[in-house]
Parts: C-alpha cells; sequence; structure tokens
C-alpha cells in the first residue's frame, strides 16, 4: 500500500479524475473530501462489508439450520443469556398460521 | 388479520402492529422497509425477519446478547433520528430497542454479524442495521467455533 504524508487541507490526485482532499484532521477522526465521477461508487468500506454480507445472509435455507439450532440452544438457556430473554421477551410472538 | 404467503414458512399471519418499518431499508436491500419478526419455539433463540415485500427474502437472526453477553451497543445519531430515539444518550438492549445479529450460513460454520445489528425501536417498531465503527466488531463473527468441534 502506498502511504502518503498529508496536512490539513492538502489533495492527493487518483489518475486524471479522482481527487482526495484531506478537509479536516480531528484527534480521532480525520474528514476527507472527495471529487470523484458521479457514476463512481463512494461509500465507506463498512457499509460494503454488510450490504454484501446482507446479500449472503438473504441467501441462507432456513431448513438448513436445525443443527445450528441443536447447539445455540444450550448457550441460550444459560444464565449469562439472561439479559437475551428479557430482551426478546418485550417482543410479541408470531404464530406461525400453517 | 393479514395472511403472507412466504417461502419458508408457508403462510404466516400477523397483527398488523406488529409489523416493523425500515425508513432506509437494509444496505443491499435498499428497498425492502416491511418487515415481520417471526419466532417458533422449537427453533429459539433464533427469529426470523421475514420481508412482507418478498416472500423469499427472509433473514436468519438471534438476539446479539445470545452471541455475545457483553455487547456494547453504539449507534449512531443519524440512525438514532431514524428510529426516532434521543440522541442523547445510547439505547439500551431489552428496555429501549431489541437488537439482532443476522446470521450467515458459511462452510466454516454459522457466523454473525456484530458490526451491523438491526436494531428495533420497542416503542414504534421502526427500524434499522445500525452499521457500526469497523474496527470494533466482525461482520463474520464465528458462533462458537470451539463447541461446534465438541458438539458435533
Amino acid at each position: 500500500m502506498l502511504v502518503m504524508s498529508r496536512r490539513q487541507g492538502e489533495t492527493i490526485l487518483i489518475g486524471d479524475e479522482i481527487e482526495i482532499v484531506i478537509a479536516h484532521v480531528g484527534r480521532s477522526r480525520v474528514k476527507v473530501g472527495i471529487r470523484a465521477p458521479r457514476e463512481m461508487q463512494v461509500i465507506a468500506r463498512e457499509m460494503k462489508l454488510v450490504s454484501d454480507e446482507n446479500l449472503r445472509a438473504a441467501g441462507a435455507d432456513a431448513s438448513g439450520l436445525s443443527h445450528l439450532i441443536g447447539r445455540l440452544h444450550p448457550r441460550a438457556v444459560s444464565p449469562g443469556g439472561t439479559g437475551v430473554s428479557e430482551g426478546a421477551a418485550e417482543f410479541p410472538q408470531k404464530i406461525p398460521g400453517r | 388479520m393479514p395472511v403472507m404467503e412466504t417461502k419458508n414458512f408457508g403462510k404466516i399471519s400477523f397483527e398488523p402492529d406488529s409489523e416493523l418499518e425500515f425508513p432506509s431499508g437494509l444496505p443491499g436491500f435498499e428497498s425492502r422497509r416491511r418487515f415481520v419478526a417471526v419466532r417458533f419455539v422449537e427453533s429459539d433463540p433464533i427469529i426470523y425477519l421475514q420481508s412482507l415485500e418478498d416472500s423469499d427474502l427472509c433473514f436468519i437472526t438471534m438476539p446479539i446478547l445470545a452471541v455475545d453477553p457483553g455487547y456494547r451497543l453504539r449507534v449512531k445519531g443519524e440512525d438514532l433520528g431514524q428510529l426516532g430515539l434521543t440522541a442523547a444518550r445510547q439505547p439500551r438492549i431489552g428496555e429501549d430497542v431489541l437488537c439482532l445479529a443476522v446470521l450467515s450460513l458459511r462452510e466454516s460454520g454459522p457466523t454473525a454479524n456484530l458490526l451491523a445489528p438491526i436494531v428495533v425501536n420497542l416503542s414504534n417498531r421502526r427500524a434499522v442495521q445500525a452499521v457500526g465503527p469497523e474496527l470494533e466488531y466482525s461482520h463474520q463473527h464465528a458462533l462458537m467455533p470451539e463447541e461446534a468441534s465438541v458438539c458435533s
């Protein structure tokens, strides 16, 4: 990875079309300005990670879960999980209309 | 009572006021805004998040404290705004909000997304997937890797 040292207000160019401006340097945060072509998606990496993870999660087949539930269950009723049942108890249970 | 045809559960009926509203959808599913949480006694503690707009779309989740009893929820100001919660303090799991981890099934075993929990305001049923700071929690947290090998 190329590492460059920049001061507040200085700019980095990537190719002809992308400009990265170090807009503000705080104690634990840096504000970065990005100028890029409209068609180029600019998002924080964690948003991309979560989006990809959601796409994967949505493809999971609920029927493949039985062995997982078998494993989870002991943990869920252990004393360490008391906060859970409280939280979940606030939530009304849906009854499948099968 | 409204009835919804679903891929995984067949027909489910639900109370209209139990509907969860995601004002911005979820990352990757921005147009999916209405869900219901479905629980079955036999699959406890799993909570399924079934889309009311797409019968095929269902997330498998569980209460985040069941994954990590010490989980520290940190919701950004803009997400608190969407939930209709005050930005003055962080919401408390179980009191102010329901907090769920989305599960993925991988070859290496199930993982939970602790980076971006689903947070539901218990008082108005508005929900967001609250993406946290990247360095704090993993989006692919292995669920009990040691127990898995012991139990299998």
